[in-house]
């Protein structure tokens, strides 16, 4: 088998690196870029680009855009999405505007000067929402803010994608034809899937969603129908005689747009993320691997001193603008510390450039090392955000402001999480939303969470094994949890992450298997032979002893097995105290 | 030439079709993966693909190591190696055989043999999915043969990849890859820990670490000229540790095994031309083989090692198939340019037909097992129930009590407690013992036979009450027309349902019964009768000591095989 070597020693050097920076708490972004510098012809020159590292990391990129695109819940955003369009475009217009502007006293020619504008607008994606999810940020207010500016950030990056993937136009006139086919053929793609988004994809995933590996393996079709289409956009118009390229990043993240509209999203987020978490990876290290040292370090005064230059700029854009959308001062100060460094998606935007033939490579070493530099710096701002605004709100007072945006983030705490709804736990439902404010049911079936939506619950589609879903469900603050999965190995993983104070329920199918769940913390293991046992013992002896509640028992009991209602208040109608 | 990405991007596209079907149809999506490279393979080019079905193997195994269970496969490898190996020399045997006799060279009747007699893990868990997770007896020796099953195909990769089949390179084949996996015992031992450590909880670095591992060992058992298949799973064993340490690990690798498991199989089907007569014969003789010889042969070794007849027909029926492994020593065979393309073409059609007839056969086992067994092909079953029972002569106003459960086990002690007399009846060998030791009063026959109620004399009974979740046994009672009261037992609401219009006292529906006492626990919790220290303390006594009357891995009262004739070994 001709597993390449190459491939080999970009993993391992990519381990190696990545292990450091996490020591280190380099953001691992970063890691794979020096790991790539240092296999590269800069270094030690033992990796080149091949055709299977080439694909891998163009499915990189694919995935990363798909999952952006699935990330894209529109009602997520609703309430924030006036001001974050309002800061997002002054705000890529203001930063491009400083970058041409620092680029040109730079000296670089007005052409590199404008690519170099365009490539500093955007704040990277990968180190932000890493950095605030490591934090538990994400979902505050500031971290919505920013999560909003980026997706913005990102839809404009993909066209600009799409228009110097088209090459090097002859005059202004071709930039405007190219420029109105991309967008027409964006709108056309577009349109397409939120069309089928409304009205194929629904009947289609509602139909696979309870099958894990089809439902996975049908949303992977569809994102590559849409990468097949974009990348052979020019053979399928071919014979309209149009000529016409369109990024397969757009057609990726189109695709998730589409999906993204339906209720599976999240727990496709957690499917797709290794592979691009692994493709990703191979994608940066391939980065630096086509630059000569000289290429990279051609300009590094430069880039040193554009990196001084353009944080404290970007910081400053930032918070004018969002400060000027009525935001408090702390979620003003927040939301830009974190958005100061240059995207990957400059890296990309300068390799784009550099293929159609814009750029010279130096002016992507130039990027690629401004980029370095801006993330290394901006995890550690990021990291100390708070201890930094502590400093720095004496001075930041004047700017205090009547809040007009402020968290409504549904925030759950001494709540009850309920782990799958099956004939079993249903029961305990309706007792529980009597104590409980708040009650998250998890569920992997749609037809579970569109009835515990309709009564009253606070319902989560996705696999529990998922850690995205253990946070939406706030597992950790939760009071009261109750798993009716019956695999150990989730039931452990529970236990070990909720809360000393926590009550816990969990379900077992051996008698083994509750064993090891009490030894490690479970209050009370549900064998449901043995529940369905105990409570059978005590019919029989009422039958033996006392046959009038033995009656009453059995009345209850038809009842409840003629009753149609999916969650009966069970707790109200069964006979109690058969029990010692 | 197309790049591998449009590749790529076709083989998913052309995929999701075909895996719609499947899910429609209630069939496993490989086949039907298998199917979609048919039409892909149209647009592809077979080089690419080749390429890429590596890295799908790889993974494959890969996972299969990271899956396995070093516990269970000693207990299996006990258990039910005999029919595994029986079962693959006869069938691997008579596949070779006919492939020699209709004049296909040795080194090639070899494969047939391979693709004949082993069974695909893959769909078999998928298929038996319920059946395993109950732990029903069937579900547990499919399992079982399947896993030895693949053991072998590994060794038999092994072998092939040795340059000549002579003994010396075999030894030395099998010295490397003891090798291997003595590093991958070493690797999981001192390295597994420290890149935990390293990663510091980035589900992220912990999965490219994995995969790193899982590069090193393919790099080392390309080095040592050992197939690749060994190193991946070696590799695997390397990175096997408790899943709920690194449930996110595990997650990932699964998700990048599920990509390039789908372009293996894909890729599979892609490499088959349109056939000739030759390949459709060739075909169609390992489908026979597969289909219907291979079941009779494993439903003959496994009643011959006393196996209920009942058991030996589900599991024959669920591992009707040609395995993943066998795709994989073809495709090492084919890419060494050991196998003809008619040859191998076949073996992967026979795949694709298998797989989907016995998910056919797996939907339909019950049904054939009773033709089966009507038609008077099946050895039938004489019990000792007199030598076996112990009943006092002049028991009167008792309670039977059909399975000895948990459910009936409770029973029991509850009659104990209040000197209420009793009987129950029980047939499965598991727990004969503890039955004996147990129980003042038993039957130890079939509750669908009706000398074991006779023998409880059911005739002068009080109430009777089978903890069997079984039709046939509920229906059984409600014919018969003794006097006492009789609380029946089903697993769906619907069935209880139709029972409660009959003449009976009461049906248990274990979900309802469960949930009841579930709400009663939460309750009293809730209203501060209870501590949570208090009912947890409760709950462990109940557990023990040494209270599960059954060995721990079979629970025979959910178990309707148990009760009415499938047995585990007499």
């Amino acid at each position: 088998m001709g597993f390449t070597v190459d491939l080999a020693i970009i993993l391992l050097a990519a381990t190696l690196v990545g292990f450091v920076a996490r020591q280190t708490g380099q953001p691992t972004i970063i890691a794979y870029i020096l790991a790539g510098v240092a296999l590269g012809p800069a270094v030690l020159g033992v990796v080149e680009v091949s055709a299977l590292t080439d694909t891998l990391s163009e499915l990189g990129l694919a995935f990363l855009l798909f999952l952006l695109g699935i990330k894209m819940r529109i009602d997520e955003v609703r309430h924030i999405l006036t001001p974050v369009l309002r800061i997002s475009f002054p705000q890529m217009a203001g930063v491009g505007l400083a970058g041409w502007g620092i680029a040109w006293a730079l000296g670089f020619t007005p052409l590199e000067a404008l690519i170099i504008g365009l490539a500093v607008m955007y704040s990277s994606t990968a180190v932000v929402i890493k950095m605030l999810t490591d934090k538990d940020e994400a979902t505050s207010l500031h971290g919505k803010i920013d999560v909003g500016i980026l997706l913005v950030q990102d839809i404009v990056v993909v066209i600009l994608l799409a228009v110097l993937a088209a090459g090097r136009p002859d005059s202004l006139g071709g930039i405007a034809t190219t420029l109105v086919v991309v967008l027409t053929l964006v709108a056309l793609i577009g349109l397409a899937a939120l069309a089928a988004s409304r009205y194929a994809l629904p009947g289609v995933f509602r139909r696979i969603a309870d099958n894990k590996q089809v439902f996975f393996l049908v949303a992977l079709s569809w994102a590559f129908l849409f990468v097949l289409v974009s990348k052979e956009i020019n053979v399928i118009l071919a014979p309209l005689g149009i000529e016409a390229y369109l990024s397969i990043e757009m057609g990726a993240f189109l695709a998730g747009l589409a999906i993204a509209q339906l209720p599976y999203s999240k727990e496709l987020q957690d499917r797709i993320n290794p592979l691009t978490d692994l493709f990703v990876m191979v994608f940066f290290v391939t980065v630096a691997l086509d630059l000569e040292a000289r290429e990279l370090l051609f300009y590094w005064q430069e880039a040193v001193l554009a990196a001084l230059v353009l944080m404290p700029v970007k910081f400053a854009i930032f918070f004018s603008l969002i400060h000027r959308q009525d935001f408090r001062v702390e979620t003003t100060f927040l939301g830009s510390i974190s958005m100061i460094q240059i995207s990957e998606f400059g890296i990309i935007v300068g390799v784009a450039a550099f293929e159609g033939g814009f750029v010279a490579q130096e002016v992507l070493g130039f990027l690629t090392l401004l980029a370095l530099i801006t993330m290394g710096a901006s995890v550690y701002f990021i990291a100390f955000s708070h201890a930094l605004y502590e400093r720095a709100a004496p001075y930041l007072d004047r700017w205090e402001q009547d809040a007009v945006f402020e968290a409504d983030e549904k925030v759950y705490r001494d709540h009850a999480v309920v782990i799958g709804y099956d004939p079993v736990t249903r029961s305990v439902l309706p007792l529980l939303a009597e104590h409980y404010d708040e009650v998250v049911v998890v569920d992997r079936k749609v037809k579970h969470i569109q009835l515990l939506k309709e009564r009253g619950f606070d319902a989560i589609y996705g696999d529990f094994r998922n850690a995205t879903i253990r946070k939406d469900a706030a597992l950790k603050q939760a009071d009261f949890v109750l798993s009716s999965s019956v695999e150990p190995d989730v039931n452990k993983a529970l236990l070990q992450e909720v809360h000393r104070g926590a009550t816990v329920f969990v379900e077992a199918e051996t008698v083994e298997d509750a064993r090891e769940l009490y030894r490690r913390g479970a209050h009370c293991v549900v064998l449901s032979e043995q529940f369905a046992g105990g409570r059978l013992a005590a019919y029989l002896r009422a039958y033996l002893k006392d046959e009038a509640t033995f009656k009453q028992c059995v009345d209850a009991d038809i009842g409840l097995l003629r009753s149609v209602d999916p969650l009966p208040d069970m707790h109200k109608q069964i006979v109690g105290g058969l029990d010692d | 030439m197309i790049d591998l990405l449009t590749t790529i991007a076709i083989i998913f596209t052309a995929a999701g079709p075909f895996l719609l079907i499947a899910n429609r149809l209630g069939l496993p999506p490989v086949p039907l993966l298998i199917v979609a490279g048919l039409v892909a393979g149209l647009f592809i080019d077979e080089a690419r693909a080749l390429e890429l079905a590596q890295y799908g193997i790889a993974l494959l195994v890969f996972s299969f190591g990271i899956g396995i269970q070093i516990d269970v496969v000693r207990t299996v490898l006990a258990d039910s190696e005999m029919a595994a190996l029986g079962q693959i020399l006869g069938v691997g045997s008579l596949a070779t055989g006919s492939g020699l006799a209709i004049g296909i060279p040795i080194e090639e009747s070899i494969y047939l043999g391979a693709a004949a007699a082993f069974s695909s893990t893959i769909v078999g868990t998928t298929l038996l999915k319920k059946e395993i997770r109950s732990n029903l007896v069937h579900g547990r020796v499919a399992e079982s043969i399947q896993l030895v099953q693949d053991l072998i195909a590994l060794l038999l990769l092994l072998v092939l990849g040795a340059e000549a089949l002579a003994a010396d390179p075999i030894a030395t084949q099998l010295g490397y890859g003891l090798m291997l996996l003595l590093g991958a015992v070493l690797v999981k031992r001192y390295v597994f820990d420290l890149l935990g450590r390293l990663a510091g909880g980035s589900a992220e670095l912990m999965i490219i670490g994995a995969v790193s591992v899982l590069v090193v060992f393919i790099g080392a058992a390309e080095g040592a000229d050992v197939s690749v298949v060994v190193g991946a799973f070696a590799a695997g064993l390397a990175v096997r540790h408790d899943a709920d340490e690194h449930l996110d690990l595990y997650n990932g690798i699964e998700s990048i095994k599920d990509f390039f498991v789908a372009i293996f199989f894909v890729t599979i089907g892609a490499l088959v031309a349109l056939p000739t007569l030759e390949t459709v014969l060739i075909a169609a003789g390992l489908v026979v083989l597969t289909a219907i010889v291979k079941p009779a042969i494993t439903m003959a070794i496994l009643i011959s090692q006393g196996y209920e007849p009942r058991s030996a027909v589900l599991t024959s029926l669920s591992i009707d198939q040609v395995s993943e492994f066998a795709l994989i020593i073809a495709i090492e065979a084919s890419i060494l340019g050991y196998l003809t393309p008619s040859v191998f073409d076949a073996i992967i059609l026979a795949a694709a037909l298998t797989m989907i007839t016995s998910s056919i056969s797996t939907r339909y086992n019950e049904a054939i097992y009773r033709v089966l067994s009507d038609r008077g092909w099946l050895p039938a079953r004489y019990g000792k129930i007199d030598a076996w029972s112990q009943v006092p002569s002049d028991i009167t106003d008792h309670v039977i009590i059909a399975g000895y459960g948990r459910q009936g086990r409770q029973l029991v002690e509850t009659c104990e407690e209040i000197d209420q007399p009793y009987v129950v009846i029980e047939n499965d060998p598991a727990v004969r013992d503890t039955v004996q030791a147990e129980c003042d009063a038993y039957v130890f026959g079939d509750a669908m036979e009706a000398y074991s109620w006779q023998k409880a004399n059911v005739d002068a009974a009080r109430l009777v009450i089978s903890t069997i979740p079984f039709e046939p046994v509920s229906r059984r009672l409600l014919a018969s027309s003794f006097e006492a009261d009789l609380i029946l037992r089903t697993d769906t609401v619907t069935s209880a349902l139709q029972l409660l219009e009959e003449d009976v006292l009461y049906v248990v529906v274990t979900d309802l019964l469960a949930g009841e006492q579930l709400v009663q626990y939460v309750q009293a919790l809730l209203d501060g009768r209870l501590t949570p220290a208090e009912l947890r303390a409760q709950r462990v006594a109940e557990l023990e000591p040494g209270n599960d009357p059954r060995r721990e891995r079979t629970r025979s009262d959910g178990d309707p095989q148990a009760m009415t004739g499938e047995v585990q070994r007499s």
